[in-house]
């Protein structure tokens, strides 16, 4: 895919802009460029066709068996299909997080844009400081406040919530959900305190992106509704969703994507076994077993979907630039 | 009645982002090894230990601030050309180049980061700070890009032809109009990649090799053995940062425009 942008650059480039001289400034700039933000990718992809030599390296080559090994494991004879599992758990937490994170960003980011340019201002400032805060320091206060020592746990032991959660019967509920030792409530490790931890990863990222669709609604459509005698939440279900229907969508998508890369939230959050892709593409090319065609593949099949997925939030905000013209 | 709600609603959602930075920061003051909350005989040990006596991290503070720093730099040098082609010719090319551009910044960054690992491992500069900086600058150039170009949408055409009516050469309109009108949308696209950089860590793993660390990288090297309040230091200098350096840029720059508040004109 990559490849053949390369390719056919100059030539579409030529036939386009004939007036425009093509100078060594140009030239230069295009290759670094290049150089830079697509030769990694190439490289990745070259280097999961590559063999791993045992006990050393690994050398060129041009082999599927990565893939195999992804796919349907390193054996014909008995199938495993670990890697999709955590192909499916890059998925799962990545979409789950994502929709929670639009669906309760969206009326935060209606109610922000109805407030003065000033007020969004200061939002605004609030959030972006908080979304480029990095997932390490995300992970490690969402590490205190569900620690069993001092975080949630404790606060359900001290405020009588554990106790009473016994009596109803609600806490073997909890238990059978991975989310209670025998003593008290625990959440980590488990996919809600993954989920949680991602969802407030790109809470803000999500109320970001959706600022642009609703900022500019214009306020006289939802002032006419008004007048006419809508409630303020029928003004949100017959004007305000459907005009942002596609940035909503478009939203999901991209954080989905952001998701499918988060490392450190699933490593300290997630049960071994639930791991995903991202981790065992650290694992294979730094970590423990040190593969580095096999960490490649894994990294091509990540890149693959998450740029399947990408392409189409491209495709509806673009549908979305022309239905608003 | 609904006001109330909304107004309620807002405030639970700002408690909610908020309160593991709250957290982290009360356990900072915490003055044994673990991360308890509320925090035990409070201190500010910590603080003394974050900036001045622990060499691990006044060195990877050091780094952060030099990778940051020159990263923005060279990735607003990268941007300028990238979206002032694109402005000014619209060509295929510039669409292309000004596409790669934002493609490591799209992409799931640890792709990325094994990709650049492998072609600083090849062009045999692995573990070499200024290859982790140029590193940075690719991955968030994007941000430039975005930030200029809304710069350049927003300069009236007609002031040009004007300036080419009454004489002037390309060069002189560049350097007497694009160049003062696109300063604040500059100055933040440097802003942002700082900022993106200073927290960035996944890709510097993959291309520091080891060699030298940022403070978000050896926090994430020291994961296995858990978290201690000194690295609680470092969020909360992190935190001060992004909040000093967003309201700056909301302070001189146009913040609801920058974000997309009003339709770009084209």
């Amino acid at each position: 895919m990559s490849v053949s942008t390369a390719d056919i650059t100059p030539g579409v480039a030529a036939e386009a802009a004939p007036a425009k001289r093509w100078n060594w400034g140009t030239i230069g700039f295009a290759l670094v460029i290049v150089i830079l933000c697509l030769v990694p990718f190439i490289l990745v992809m070259v280097i999961s066709l590559g063999e791993k030599i045992e006990g050393a390296d690994w050398r060129w080559s041009l082999s599927l068996s990565n893939y195999q090994r992804f796919f349907v494991g390193a054996n014909p004879e008995d199938v495993s299909f670990l890697y999709l599992q955590r192909l499916w758990y890059s998925f799962y937490y990545a979409v789950i997080a994502s929709l929670l994170a639009v669906a309760t960003a969206f009326p935060f980011v209606y109610l922000m844009t109805r407030q003065s340019r000033r007020a969004q201002t200061i939002w605004l400032v609030f959030l972006l400081s908080s979304v480029s805060l990095s997932e390490v320091f995300v992970v490690m206060g969402w590490d205190i406040l569900l620690s069993n020592r001092s975080g949630l746990p404790m606060v359900f032991k001290e405020t009588g919530l554990t106790d009473w959660l016994k009596e109803v019967g609600w806490f073997q509920q909890l238990r059978d959900w991975g989310l209670a030792n025998p003593r008290n409530v625990r959440f980590k490790p488990s996919e809600f305190a993954t989920i949680i931890t991602l969802a407030y990863l790109v809470w803000p990222y999500a109320v970001i992106l959706l600022y642009p669709a609703l900022a500019r609604l214009d306020n006289s459509t939802l002032e006419a509704a008004r007048t006419m005698g809508a409630r303020p939440l029928t003004v949100v279900r017959t004007v305000v969703l459907p005009s942002v229907r596609l940035p909503l969508l478009g939203a999901v998508l991209l954080l989905f994507v952001f998701l499918m890369g988060a490392y450190v939230a699933i490593t300290v959050f997630a049960h071994p076994a639930k791991h995903t892709v991202a981790v065992s593409v650290y694992e294979a090319v730094r970590g423990a077993t040190l593969n580095a065609p096999f960490g490649a593949a894994q990294a091509i099949v990540l890149l693959v979907v998450a740029g399947a997925f990408l392409v189409a939030a491209m495709w509806l905000s673009r549908l979305a630039e022309r239905r608003a013209a | 009645m609904s006001r109330a709600l909304g107004w309620s609603y807002m405030a639970a959602c700002a408690l909610m982002v908020a309160l593991p930075i709250v957290v982290v920061s009360a356990a900072a003051l915490n003055s044994g090894r673990s991360m308890l909350f509320p925090p035990q005989d409070p201190t500010l040990a910590r603080f003394t230990e974050f900036f001045v006596t622990e060499d691990v991290w006044t060195t990877a503070l050091q780094n952060s601030i030099i990778i940051a720093i020159c990263s923005a730099s060279l990735a607003v040098l990268i941007a300028w050309p990238a979206a002032y082609m694109l402005w000014r010719t619209g060509s295929p090319l510039s669409k292309t180049l000004a596409g790669l551009a934002s493609l490591p910044f799209a992409l799931p960054p640890i792709v990325f980061g094994v990709g650049l690992g492998f072609l600083w491992a090849f062009t045999g500069v692995l573990g070499q700070m200024w290859a982790g900086i140029v590193s940075h600058a690719a991955l968030l150039a994007a941000l430039p890009v975005a930030t200029i170009s809304i710069g350049l949408q927003s300069i009236d055409r007609s002031h040009l032809d004007a300036a080419a009516t009454m004489g002037a050469t390309e060069r002189t309109a560049f350097w007497s109009i694009i160049v003062p009108q696109t300063v604040p949308y500059t100055v933040s696209g440097f802003f942002f990649t700082l900022i993106l950089s200073f927290n960035e860590f996944i890709v510097m793993f993959f291309v520091s090799a080891s060699s030298y660390s940022t403070v978000t990288l050896q926090i994430f090297n020291s994961l296995r053995n858990g978290f201690t309040p000194t690295m609680a230091v470092g969020a909360i200098t992190f935190i001060c940062a992004s909040v000093l350096v967003f309201g700056l840029i909301a302070r001189f720059g146009d913040l609801p425009r920058l974000m997309g508040a009003d339709q770009s004109r084209s």
